[in-house]
């Protein structure tokens, strides 16, 4: 099974006020994509999001999404002051839904994220598998900056 | 920046208003023994259990009040009204809560209640004066749920103790947490036991009112 992954630019996002980013992850989400934001959502927007997830589960198809946002801390002054005025904060966001991302891990130096392979259904049945057992590993280990 | 202005006001009005008796609510991921540590206080301090527990996910999925609490401490008396939350989740799948014994139904039926909490305890930071992060001390800290609780109190500028749980246990690790979140008092009990809860409450008498 082919994972996507959408890699989202921060000028996109800039266009969006909150409501309309969580509307649009959620979107794109629901259709099994795992998304990279090119910005790390503020704290009141991962509650919007995790509220807006709990609205959106269903038994079947929707069980919530997994995510994890990596802050990129500002060092000098002029970068203070710009996060300050504008009230971003640089860095990144991973958010999937709970079906493809079994499974994050949060270290020191780095964080894992185990995606999880769903194989083609064979005779009527089908079959799950992680990553961690599959051969071809989809194993995405993303560096901290 | 709104945010930030609306931080530094509630910090001013902190100091200038202290609060007779505060509103503390219980936040923390799900099964962090959040029911376990309201009942071991309004059980000491009013004779009642409040809530049940249970090994099962999302046991609490309603916001329950527990009101006009005293409790004496060697510092004098602490006033509060507790207020348990459903644990924060990021998913609910009602295929896990069938692995413990229950129809198809009566799962379905529990995690439709289990998001409505979810949602309510995110809609109740708006009401509390304080928070305790209950989080469970076997566990690995640094989880996005945990992050996310405790970046929401610190932008929203609510004052907090993180209680590391289950420190009764053998794996139990509060260091753990200290360490993942160490801009934070970090007060090790054990709700099962009333281990070190008389820490706990004059760490919310310095640090909360």
């Amino acid at each position: 099974m082919e994972i996507q992954l959408d890699f989202i630019s921060s000028d996109m996002l800039a266009k969006k006020g909150s409501a309309e980013k969580i509307s649009f992850i959620l979107s794109r989400i629901k259709k099994n994509v795992i998304i990279v934001l090119e910005e790390a959502l503020e704290p009141r927007e991962e509650t919007e999001l995790i509220e807006a997830s709990m609205r959106e589960i269903d038994a079947e198809d929707f069980h919530g999404i997994e995510f994890f946002r990596m802050d990129h801390k500002a060092r000098s002054l002029r970068e203070k002051i710009a996060e300050y005025i504008s009230g971003r904060r640089h860095g990144i966001t991973i958010v999937g839904p709970t079906r493809l991302i079994e499974a994050i891990k949060r270290e020191p130096e780095y964080i894992s994220m185990l995606a999880r392979i769903e194989l083609p259904e064979k005779e009527g049945e089908k079959r799950h598998t992680s990553a961690r057992d599959a051969e071809k590993s989809t194993r995405k280990t993303t560096k901290k900056s | 920046m709104l945010s930030a202005f609306r931080k530094t006001l509630r910090r001013l009005m902190r100091i200038f208003r202290k609060k007779k008796q505060i509103q503390l609510g219980f936040y923390g991921p799900v099964n962090a023994g959040k029911t376990t540590l309201a009942n071991r206080i309004s059980i000491d301090w009013l004779g009642k259990e409040v809530g049940t527990v249970s090994e099962i996910p999302h046991e609490t999925r309603e916001v329950t009040k527990i009101e006009n609490i005293v409790v004496t401490t060697n510092n004098g008396e602490l006033r509060m009204n507790i207020v348990d939350m459903p644990g924060i989740a990021t998913q609910v799948d009602f295929k896990s809560f069938k692995a413990y014994g229950m129809s198809e139904e009566e799962a379905k039926a529990r995690a439709r209640e289990a998001t409505k909490g979810v949602i309510e305890a995110i809609k109740w930071l708006d009401n509390v004066d304080a928070v305790l992060v209950v989080l469970d001390s076997t566990k690995d800290p640094y989880t996005q749920v945990n992050v996310t609780i405790i970046g929401n109190l610190e932008a929203r500028g609510i004052p907090m103790i993180i209680v590391a749980n289950k420190i009764d246990l053998p794996e139990a690790q509060p260091s753990a947490i200290s360490s993942a979140f160490p801009q934070h008092v970090v007060v090790p009990i054990s709700a099962q036991t009333g281990e070190n809860l008389e820490a706990l409450y004059e760490a919310i008498q310095k640090h909360l009112t």
